[in-house]
């Protein structure tokens, strides 16, 4: 049994979710670290040129005493300084995590999904492996939904100027606008629950295939939208209200107490991951419950398809079809 | 001109209007004539707000003060500017746009034109089909902004003449300080207007991207016929309201001793009243604003109370019983951020955060403006610096006085800039381009344009105060507001008046920073102590006992001449300033002491924001590593999230 299992599955899901998350921390240690690392590396040649710059200057004491503005917009004049000049580094480095994170989804939903109580480094990244290239899939179809999303923001601004330059309340464009865009915020997260749920079926039944899996899921997560939606918005809520109250006590942080200040971003940096994670959790969690109280060919929601070619033998152990491994196993 | 020209009596009736008049223009303590009152206005529109036109007659009468007869007079139609191949339009579309304006596609919508129907000389007979275009400036043969009529006799010197015009004037939406949005109209420049006899010749420029106006003081009535749910508010005065019993009112207006009218109207125009009491007097003041711009309101008239006050006491008086505040609404900021005389219009938003002071710094700008501008009016074609560029010297003494020198601009969630700062900011990347004496039409560009005649401007005045004193300059600002209000001074007399103030030709300083554009960059090169014992092989340094030679070497990298101080700081807390005429290309100071020198700032004061370089401005002996740490944390945290928000989308 898995402690899952062995625990209440009466117990919430977001609860639940989180109890894995934290069975299961040493991930989000593994993926923090590897944000602040990326990070670390994407600041440092700007790091390294503001310190040739200002290092002999007393300009910097308006910027660290306080924050200048004028100082820093002088700042960024400097041709060699010019800080949008690395921003590449940082885009760099961001897409870098981007990467590994999608390498790495494999593993973190193979290790929810046994959740046992150790964790094998070689069965992570072997797990990690063996997904890759079925999320890469995966992550190309949501390619449409999401510049789907793109392209309905833009009408949305489009008509929310339009309404503006007709009707003569003028905050009604900025009424529709923000309307627009908490619409456009929920089906985004739909459409990040739709392909979670998808990875979590490719990962829970070795799913090779990823469009009919990406569809299967659909189904699945438009028939369960209510729950799953207002998970995935709980845990959102969640990372964006400590990041409001993080915002409130950074206004409260000395302007030269860095070391605080750093601590603080960090500790947002940890809940917005842990956020990320945690719904990759509940969505598993979920998931298995599902599996668990309703027949597995109600699982797979649809008759396999005539033409669907059948799964071949998992090539490891760690992928049962059907029962779960004991947690002391 | 000289000011006691200004109050001869005028015969009875010739401009004055007082007639029309049941509330004086003027602030309790005043009486006119403050003008020479060159023209005087009469106009009648109607403003039909479907098709944002007005239809008009004017009746302008003209008084020939020039000393010679007179057969030309060249008008202004400065609506026609924004047509497809007008000047203004080209100038702007050739400089990527206008303030907030892009002027990239045409869009119908940006259509605007003045149209004469009918132009008669009052016994001269009707003119219309002798009415010319011309275009004094580029030659634009689709330039219609400016057209000359020949009287078929001159205007005798001393005599007066009269034009009666009739009128259509087509609104762009909001665009260069006029048009209308939704319901909005801001009727800015939609009269034809007579240019100005200066210096023996008319000056009636066309209409540019680059610059404003330039018109005669006189006296202005003005009725306008418009639907009754309307809220209108304008130039001076209002005199009467009637209803006309067909769904439209027409609401009169009176002003006396200024160059322009300007007016504006919506329904949903809230107005707000309150006084301000000034040495001539209480003054009103009264904002059109919105609903949705509630919580600005208080602020307007807090930071209008503010500058009148300083403008008071330390300028010379406001003489007009009112000033008009117009707030535009969303959509509508072109019509923003724009001054004509008793008439402003600012600009805030729904959202504006206590800590931002752009709403306070663009209510104090315009209203300033009706000192550099509109009393002192100065050619905006050609000298666009002497209202601007003294409005904006005006503006950064006001709010620094009002916020705080180094946070009157912003002051939120920890970050703070200054007004002078955000000039600077204007004048850096243009800071050898357009001298301020270069006709500011001909300006290189728009960036130009507002970094020279904004920032570059203020920053000379403010680094002259490292010369003259802050109180000479205000001094000098006094008795050049009190020489030249209601006249049309040139630079010469503004610069005159500052050296004859302080005392000293400031020659060298005029001819680089006003009819120059030479580059001023100040840098400490180098700041070092070495034991003066170095020689000695088993020599030990001591703190306190060790005897350093320290050299500092100060440099001149522009070609920009002015003398700098500099600031030496040393170990044992001592502190030394040396003033250096800054004409060589470099200096060296070398002190002997028992101590080691720390730091060396030029400007320790931070007044010379001419500087274009702070960076190179100070040497510290010891790494200083708190700013790029602090900056580097939050870069460090923008690229995290950055990389989350991504990993979030995969």
């Amino acid at each position: 049994m898995t402690e899952e299992t062995m625990a209440s599955t009466k117990e919430g899901l977001l609860a639940a979710g989180a109890s894995l998350l934290w069975r299961r921390r040493g991930i989000l240690w593994w993926v923090f670290a590897m944000n602040i690392a990326l990070g670390a590396m994407g600041t440092l040649p700007a790091a390294m040129q503001l310190n040739k710059t200002l290092h002999h200057t007393l300009a910097g004491e308006q910027l660290f005493k306080g924050f200048d503005l004028g100082m820093f917009y002088e700042l960024l004049r400097v041709p060699e300084v010019n800080l949008f000049r690395f921003k590449t580094s940082s885009y760099v480095f961001a897409v870098l995590f981007a990467v590994f994170m999608l390498f790495i989804s494999g593993g973190i939903l193979e290790v929810y999904r046994q959740d046992r109580r150790r964790i094998d480094t070689g069965d992570f990244f072997a797990a990690s492996g063996a997904f890759f290239w079925r999320f890469v899939r995966l992550l190309l179809f949501s390619v449409v939904p999401f510049v789907f999303l793109g392209s309905l923001y833009q009408q949305i601004d489009k008509f929310s100027d339009y309404v503006g330059d007709k009707v003569v309340t003028d905050q009604i464009s900025f009424v529709i606008w923000l309307a627009g865009m908490i619409i456009v915020v929920l089906l985004a997260l739909f459409v990040r629950l739709w392909f979670d749920i998808a990875k979590v079926r490719a990962v829970v039944l070795n799913k090779r295939r990823m469009w009919p899996n990406m569809w299967h899921a659909c189904v699945i997560t438009v028939r369960q939208l209510g729950t799953l939606l207002w998970m995935y918005l709980r845990i959102s809520l969640v990372a964006w209200t400590t990041l409001l109250v993080a915002f409130l006590i950074w206004t409260k942080i000395p302007p030269t107490a860095i070391w605080a200040t750093f601590v603080l971003l960090e500790l947002v940096m940890l809940v917005q991951l842990g956020a990320r994670l945690w719904q990759m959790a509940s969505a598993t969690v979920w998931y298995k419950r599902q599996a668990e109280a309703v027949p597995a060919d109600f699982m797979d929601f649809t008759t396999p398809q005539p033409q669907e070619m059948p799964e071949p033998e998992p090539q490891l152990t760690l992928y049962p079809e059907t029962e779960l491994p004991p947690a002391d196993a | 001109m000289q000011l006691h020209r200004l109050f001869l009596p005028f015969a009875v009736g010739l401009f004055c209007s007082a007639s029309l008049a049941t509330q004086s223009p003027f602030a309790p303590k005043v009486s006119g004539p403050l003008s020479q009152r060159v023209v005087a206005y009469q106009i009648d529109a109607k403003y039909d707000p479907a098709q944002h036109t007005v239809d008009a007659t004017e009746t302008l009468t003209y008084r020939n003060l020039t000393g010679k007869p007179l057969d030309r007079f060249p008008f202004h139609l400065y609506l026609n500017a924004f047509q497809p191949k007008a000047t203004w339009v080209r100038e702007a579309h050739r400089d990527g746009g206008f303030r907030s304006s892009r002027v990239e596609e045409w869009d119908e919508k940006d259509f605007g034109s003045n149209e004469v129907t009918s132009f008669e000389v009052v016994g001269m007979g009707d003119l219309t089909k002798q009415m010319k275009f011309i275009s004094p400036d580029d030659g634009n043969p689709d330039d219609k902004t400016v057209f000359e009529v020949r009287s078929p006799r001159p205007v005798a010197p001393g005599q007066e003449v009269q034009f009666k015009i009739k009128f259509r004037a087509k609104f762009p939406e909001v665009i260069a300080r006029t048009g209308y949005k939704r319901t909005f109209l801001l009727a800015g420049q939609w009269f034809p207007k007579v240019g100005v006899w200066w210096h023996g010749a008319w000056n009636c420029h066309q209409f540019h991207a680059l610059t404003e106006f330039f018109a005669d003081f006189g006296t202005y009535d003005v009725k306008i016929t418009l639907p009754k749910n309307y809220v209108i508010g304008a130039t001076g005065v209002q005199t009467s309201d009637s209803d006309n019993g067909n769904g439209t009112k027409t609401v009169a207006f009176h002003a006396e001793d200024v160059h322009d009218f300007a007016w504006t109207a919506d329904p949903d125009f809230k107005v707000i009243e309150s006084e301000f009491d000034g040495s001539v007097g209480p003054v009103k003041i009264r904002l059109l604003s919105y609903t949705s711009h509630k919580s600005s309101w208080q602020r307007y008239v807090d930071v209008l109370k503010g500058t009148m006050q300083r403008f008071d006491r330390w300028y010379g008086p406001y003489p007009y019983a009112q000033i008009t505040v117009v707030d535009p609404p969303h959509g509508g900021e072109e019509a923003g951020g724009m001054e004509y005389p008793t008439f402003i219009t600012a600009g805030t938003e729904w959202f504006a955060f206590k800590g931002d002071h752009e709403t306070e710094l663009v209510a104090e700008h315009e209203f300033g403006h009706q000192y550099w501008y509109g009393m002192v009016a100065t050619n905006e074609f050609e000298n666009g610096w002497l209202d601007e560029g003294i409005n904006s010297y005006s503006e950064v003494k006001v709010l620094d006085d009002m916020y705080g020198r180094n946070a009157s601009s912003v002051n939120l969630l920890g970050a703070q800039e200054g007004d002078a700062s955000v000039l600077r900011g204007y004048y850096l990347p243009v800071a050898e381009t357009d001298s301020l004496s270069r006709p500011s039409y001909t300006d290189m560009s728009e960036s130009s344009y507002s970094g020279v005649t904004y920032g570059k401007s203020a920053a000379m005045l403010l680094s002259l105060e490292t010369i003259v004193g802050e109180q000479t300059l205000k001094n000098a600002l006094h008795t050049y507001f009190m020489r030249y209000r209601f006249t049309h001074p040139t630079q010469e007399d503004f610069l005159r008046t500052v050296n004859e103030v302080a005392g000293r030709d400031l020659k060298w300083y005029w001819d680089q920073a006003v009819y120059g554009t030479q580059v001023f960059d100040y840098a400490v090169l180098r700041a070092d102590s070495t034991p003066t014992n170095w020689y000695e092989e088993d020599a030990t340094e001591k703190p306190g006992e060790t005897m350093y030679e320290t050299q500092v070497i100060l440099q001149r990298k522009g070609d920009f001449v002015f003398p700098v101080e500099a600031e030496i700081k040393f170990d044992n807390g001592e502190s030394i300033r040396e003033r250096w005429d800054g004409k060589d290309r470099w200096v060296r100071y070398v002190y002997h002491k028992k101590a080691q020198v720390r730091s060396v700032e030029l400007d320790p004061d931070h007044r010379i924001t001419l500087d274009r370089n702070y960076l190179n401005n100070s040497y510290v002996t010891k790494a200083q590593r708190g700013a790029t740490e602090k900056i580097s944390t939050y870069w460090m945290f923008l690229t995290q999230l950055l990389a989350h928000l991504l990993s979030w989308l995969v």
